[in-house]
This record gives C-alpha cells, structure tokens and sequence, in this order.
C-alpha cells in the first residue's frame, strides 16, 4: 500500500457528501497530504451512488451522441479495472439490436466507438446467442463492448477505506443542518450527529459540496445557486441471473434498455423525469411496467421472472432551471464550481454531475482545485495507486 | 389503497442510559416496503432517526434489521407481510451505532485476512455457462449483510465465535482457492471458536437472503476438515 | 478509524468510538442466549431442545443410579421403590424419559450426520424423518408403558 504523502499543509478541507464523488475526492486530497473530514447524513453511498445498476461504462451508450462523456468513461473503466482489482466482474457487455431501426444505429456505434478509443467485436447473431442463451432469438446483430460489472456499494467503498487508512475522517450518521457564512467567506458547517443526537460545528478552511441531487439545498446555505436537476430513473430487479455480460439496446438511450448482472439478480433500468426534491422520488408503476416490456425486448425471460425490488435513483445532473423535461439532454459531464469565481463566495467549492464510472477524475480535477485555492503543490497519484480492499473500511 | 400501520421502532443514541421504543402510525399501501416505512418517518416524523441503506434492491446487505423478531432485509421486505403492529430492531449480536444502524466492523473483523470478492464460474458447480463461454466472472452470493450472525443461537451466547458468515467464506476459498493460502484458512478454521462451534441450528440458513446458505457450508468446511484426519493422511505442506 | 484522540472538530467523537450495546436474539436488549426461541425456525427449537433433553438425560443418569443403590439397602427398600415406580405418575415421567431418549437419540444422529459434512443439505429431510420414526415409537412405547402398568 502507498504511503499517503507527508501532511504537505496546515490546510483542512470539510467534504460534504459521502457519495463515490466524496469518496474519491477524500482519497485524493489525502494522498496529497491535505487534511480531509467527510461528513454524511447517512450511510456512505446511500443517495444516489449505492443505488444504481453496477454498470462499469464502457462509454459506448454514450459515443454516439455525446462523446466527451464517452472518452471520460472509457478511460475511467480502464484505470478503474487496475486500481481496484477484483472488484469488477469483467465479463464485457454487448449492444443489442432487435428492429430494422435498431440496425441503422449499428453503423454510428461502430464509428462513434472507434472515434473514442472504446474496442469493439461485431458479433453474428448465433454468436451472439451462443454467449447469451437467453437474449431474444428474433436479435439482429450485436456488438461486444468492455462494459463490467460492480458493486455499487462496495467499489467505492475502496475509495473511503483507503482514505480513511490515510488519515481521513469519514463520519457517517453526521448531516449538515447550516453552513457557516460570514461576510460571504463559508468556514464550516453546523452538523447534527444521528449517532449522539447532539449538534456542533466542524470548522475548515475549503468546504465542498459533494452531495449530488442535493447539491442545491446544500450550496443555497452559501447563499448560491448550483444548477442540477435531479433527475430519477426506475431500476427494477428481478430473481435469476438472466445474462452474465451487461446487455444493451442498440439505439439511442431510452427507456429499460440495459440490463446488469447482480449475483443471482438481473437489474432492468432505467427511465428518466425531473424533479425538484430528491428525496421525494416516487417509483412510477408505469415506468416499472415500461422496464419490464423494453426488458423483455433484450430477454424475454424478464416478462416471467420473479419480482426483488423496484426503486429510483436520481442523477444530479447539469443544467439550468427551465431547460429539458426528462433530463435526457442535459449533458451527463461533471463540473467543479469554484463560488469565488461564479458567486463571490469564498471558501466554497461544489463538484457535480458525473456518473458512477467516472468518480475518480471527478474527484482529479476537483482536487486540482481546491489544492490550487490553498496554494499546494502537489500532483494528483490516484491513477495508479491501488485501493485497499472494501472491508478494510470497517477495520478498527 | 392506503391504510395504517403501527410501527414500534427502536430508538438509541449514545449517551443515553438505555434505548427506547417509540410509536409512529404509517400510511401504507399494497407496495410499501420496510424501508418506505422507515424513510416515511425520517421525513415526515423525526429525521433524528438513523437508517442504515444504500442499494434499494438486496444487492449491498446494508438495511437488515430484526422485524417482529425476523430477520429481514427492509427494502426487500413488504409491510403487508408483517402484521398489524410490527416492532423493528437493529440485528443482534453486533454493537448497535444508533437507532436501527449497528457498528459493522465487529462483523467483519470475524473473517479471515482477505476475502475476495469475485469468482471465476468454473469453480462454481453450480454454474450454467453458457456454449461459447469457458468461464466468466461472478460475485460470490454473500452480501455481508450480518442477517446470519444476528440469527445464529450460537453467536448469542459468545462473541469468540467467528460466527455463519465468515465461515461460510472459509468454505468457499477451499472451494475455490485461486491465489488465496488455502493452508492458513483451513487452520483458522480448524478450531473450537470456529467451524466446531456450529450447533446446527440452521438459523443462518433460514436467514440469510441471498443464497448463501452458509449452514450447510459449515457442515461442508467441516467435512473437508475431518477428512484428512480420519483417513490418518498426512496434511500437504 | 476508531481513534479517539481524533476528537477534535467532531461532535461526540469519544461517544462514537465507543462500543455500542450489544442486542440478543428476542425482543429489547435481553440477556438471554440459545434459550431465547421467540421469532425462530425450527432448527433452532431442535437445538434448544437437544440441550434440555441432554441435561434431562444426565438428571435421570444420576437419578437412576441412585435408584438402583436402593439395591444395596435390601430388598423391602427395593420393593418400595417398585411400589412408587408403577404409579401413574411415575409411568408417565417414563413416557416422557421416552421422549427424552428419542429425540436427543434421533435429533443426535442428524446433527452428527450433517454436522461432519456427510449429508449437509439434507437437514431437514432428516429432522423430518426422526420426526416420523420418533412419534410412532414414542406412540407405541407410550401406549406399552402406560398400558402395562
């Protein structure tokens, strides 16, 4: 295990959010020697992070139609392959045609692929069936992609162990009630600890809001505006691991196009809507139906597969009030805000956006940032250091 | 069609002298889950109540708790299948943190050294692959939710004993040892406070909700354990 | 890390790091351990039982060899003894030693059976299955003790 840096500042930093986000953003402040507390309200992962499907990108759902997000992914799934190893079941994943419309989309995917560096093997259906039995006998063409899949939980879970065996002081059960602002300079936070139900303050010198869907009642305690949308999708589950690679629709996203691997469960997802309060999502019956007839169009041993459990996630996702109705078209990159720059607010930094594959460099170039606001000088070495394993985070 | 139900709930903070159990009637319906009904009264009742959960669908083990005496996974578990009045509890046998959320670090400081994650299907014998695939990658079923070590008679009465779930894990690393040191585990295990201690009570079985069924592997990891003995073989090392 | 002289900035941070109260099995914090068969399957009652029958069993061991030193003391000290094991009640302490003895005997076999790994999927096939020899023998010897005495 690396040693984390010598303590390279007297400089302490407060992250608000305990999601991958947060997570990794801990871990890489830490490794550049900048003294980290975490605080979130419940347990690590428990917004939007621990709840989606486990898809390790490969960024071919998005090389079509928005590229950046594409290169970010593909990237990202391979550094994320090294650094945690054997957290990923590596088994690939393959897009799916079923229509003659789906089949015009065959041509884009290949070149979008091959423009962003993704590796692609087209495959002839009896291939394609040889591998997945179960996927629908009427399949046109498929594409295998290196798509993988994780725990959504317990692959970030990596980036808190490592952080906290660094020195770290992640606090769970800890929600933040206010922000301290005094003459537009943020110092802290007024915490409430679910664990003593008693109230205090942590003081620091750069606080960050990393709390995803949350990020505008959090940054409005600064007295400014971060423009997310909250954007929830349905995710059902099913008894039976009806795929072993992660299958994709080969189209432009939609509804109920992909299903994931889980154990001994097959995760159908998603759907798309926006609201204004993320912890008042609702689970749609008609999108649950909807993932359970696109579902089918991939397996259609999802139309009699048992129920687990059906539940939304919301994406924090990028873009200002008035602007899109599903959330579809906002663009699925993240941002860092520096309110300096953008509000005047000193002290206060907000990073946001961004999918469950791309955590790392989210938390990179946040970290650039932050460590720029402090005046540290330290290079960013999360690339090639190696995770401690997940239950190290609980280790005493 | 909504009705109501009465939840008792278990209610700790540190600091306090003991813990109580507090009253909130529900609005439920048809669909509503443990864990609906839990998050229903952090929003609307008292957001001092702390919850424990993470992936919504049995897959990260974070929201087990005891309801009416049961173990049970919240987000999986249907309020209709609980009765009028349904008392909800953290789990047994490991410290509780707070209200409903327990300390899991005495779960996982009962496990061997390292416990890998992922397995190759090969190993599994109960696993189809398909035609044109040698073998693929599967996480293994434990989800390490403590539903097992909470239901075992034996961990009630003891905190030495490495408890259903970390053996079960044993038992799968002799089963599969890819790099692991298949030596040391079969030692740690070997012992009065580990795979001997099992009464087969088959709780952890009954509990346990994925798959695991970590009491026949118990019974397994000891067979695998005799085995070598009662043949007078020398052990390979 | 569970490091209390990390305290500073935190709320409560020593209260934290303290372990929690431990919950057993049954409702609220209770004291008890394997004897706690609320909210249980029935491997667990199996379990329990075992043990009551196995310290019954012991109780009766000594019981009876103190019985049979009547011997020493002659025979109208046995004979009395005869006297009071033909009641009723006595007879019917029997039936239950009967059960005792079934099931630690066949409950015994099952876990030795599983519990060495030769048949660990097949634990309830067998509970079920001593079940069933252990009721028509427990009816059978019930009806003979009782019958006869």
């Amino acid at each position: 295990m690396n040693a984390p840096a010598a303590r390279t500042s007297g400089s302490h930093v407060l992250i608000v959010g305990g999601g991958g986000t947060g997570g990794a953003l801990a871990h890489d402040l830490t490794l550049r020697g900048v003294k980290v507390t975490l605080v979130e309200r419940g347990e690590v992962t428990s917004g939007t992070t621990g709840r989606h499907h486990g898809l390790l990108h490969s960024g071919a759902r998005y090389a079509v139609g928005d590229q950046e997000s594409a290169i970010e992914c593909i990237e990202e799934n391979t550094i994320l392959r090294r650094i945690c190893p054997g957290s990923f079941e590596e088994n690939d994943g393959l897009f799916v045609a079923i229509t003659d419309e789906d089949m015009e989309y065959l041509e884009p995917l290949l070149k979008g692929c091959a423009d962003c560096g993704i590796p692609t093997e087209t495959l002839t259906p009896d291939e394609a069936l040889r591998l997945e039995p179960l996927l629908n006998p009427d399949l046109k063409a498929a594409v295998r992609i290196p798509d993988a899949t994780m725990d959504a939980m317990r692959m970030p879970l990596r980036f808190f162990a490592t952080a906290k065996h660094g020195g770290a002081e992640i606090h769970s059960y800890m929600e933040v009630k206010d922000l301290i602002v005094h003459d537009h300079v943020v110092s802290g936070a007024v915490v409430q600890d679910h664990v003593t139900g008693k109230e205090g303050e942590v003081r620091a010198d750069i606080v960050v809001n990393a709390t995803g869907p949350w990020s505008e009642q959090i940054a409005s305690m600064a007295g400014v505006d971060v423009p997310i949308r909250p954007s929830p999708g349905v995710l059902v589950a099913l008894q039976g691991r009806l795929c072993n690679m992660v299958i994709n629709r080969m189209h432009r996203s939609g509804d109920g196009d992909i299903v994931v691997p889980q154990r001994a469960l097959s995760i159908v997802g998603t759907s798309s809507w926006t609201v204004d309060d993320p912890d008042d999502l609702g689970v749609p019956e008609d999108h649950v139906q909807r993932m359970y007839e696109e579902g089918a169009k991939l397996i259609p041993a999802v139309k009699q597969a048992e129920f687990r459990a059906a539940w939304s996630a919301a994406r924090p996702l990028i873009g200002s009030r008035g602007q899109a109705d599903t959330g579809r078209e906002l663009s699925r990159t993240f941002k860092t805000y520096d309110h300096r720059e953008s509000d005047g607010v000193e002290g206060f930094v907000t990073i946001t956006g961004g999918k469950g594959t791309t955590l790392r460099v989210m938390a990179e170039l946040c970290a650039d940032v932050i460590c720029a606001k402090l005046g540290i000088d330290a290079e960013c070495r999360t690339r090639d250091t190696v995770l401690l394993p997940h239950e190290a985070y609980y280790a005493a | 069609m909504t009705e109501t139900r009465r939840f008792r709930v278990f209610r700790f903070k540190r600091g306090d002298r003991g813990p109580h159990l507090d009253e909130f009637d529900v609005p439920v319906t048809a669909r509503t889950t443990l864990f609906d009904a839990m998050r229903w009264i952090q929003f609307n009742r008292d957001p001092s109540l702390a919850l424990r959960h993470s992936c919504l669908h049995a897959s990260c083990g974070t929201c087990g708790v005891r309801a009416n005496g049961r173990e049970v996974l919240m987000c999986v578990t249907a309020v209709h299948d609980l009765g009028r009045e349904i008392t909800v509890e953290p789990i047994a046998n490991i410290p509780v943190l707070t209200d409903l959320v327990v300390d899991m670090t005495e779960f996982y400081a009962r496990f061997p050294e390292e416990h890998p994650l992922v397995r190759e299907s090969g190993f599994d014998l109960g696993a189809e692959a398909s035609e044109g695939v040698a073998t693929y990658q599967r996480y293994e079923d434990c989800i390490e939710c403590g539903l097992c070590l909470s239901a075992c008679p034996v961990v009630a009465t003891t905190d030495r004993y490495v408890g259903p779930g970390a053996l079960a894990w044993a038992q799968r690393i002799l089963e599969e040892p890819r790099d692991e040191d298949v030596l040391s585990v079969r030692d740690w295990a070997d012992d009065p406070d580990g795979a001997w201690r099992c009464h087969a009570a088959f709780e952890c079985t009954e509990a346990c909700p994925s798959n695991v069924n970590p009491a026949a592997r118990i019974m397994q990891l000891r067979g695998t354990l005799l085995g070598p003995r009662l043949t007078s073989r020398e052990m390979p090392r | 890390m569970r490091d209390t002289t990390r305290a500073d900035g935190v709320p409560g941070a020593s209260e934290r790091a303290a372990r929690g109260p431990v919950l057993r099995k049954g409702v609220g914090p209770s004291p008890t351990g394997w004897f706690d068969p609320r909210g249980r399957a029935i491997g667990s009652w199996a379990f329990a039982v075992n043990r009551i029958t196995g310290l019954g069993l012991v109780f009766y061991l000594y019981l009876h060899l103190g019985v049979l030193s009547m011997l020493l003391s002659g025979r109208s000290a046995w004979n009395d003894f005869l006297e009071i094991a033909t009641t009723t009640v006595f007879l019917g302490l029997d039936v239950l030693l009967l059960f005792g003895i079934l099931f630690h005997g066949l409950n015994g076999v099952r876990v030795a059976l599983v519990g060495t790994g030769v048949v660990p999927n097949r634990q309830m096939a067998l509970f079920l299955a001593g079940t069933v020899i252990g009721t028509i023998v427990l009816v059978y010897g019930a009806v003979h003790i009782v019958g006869n005495g």
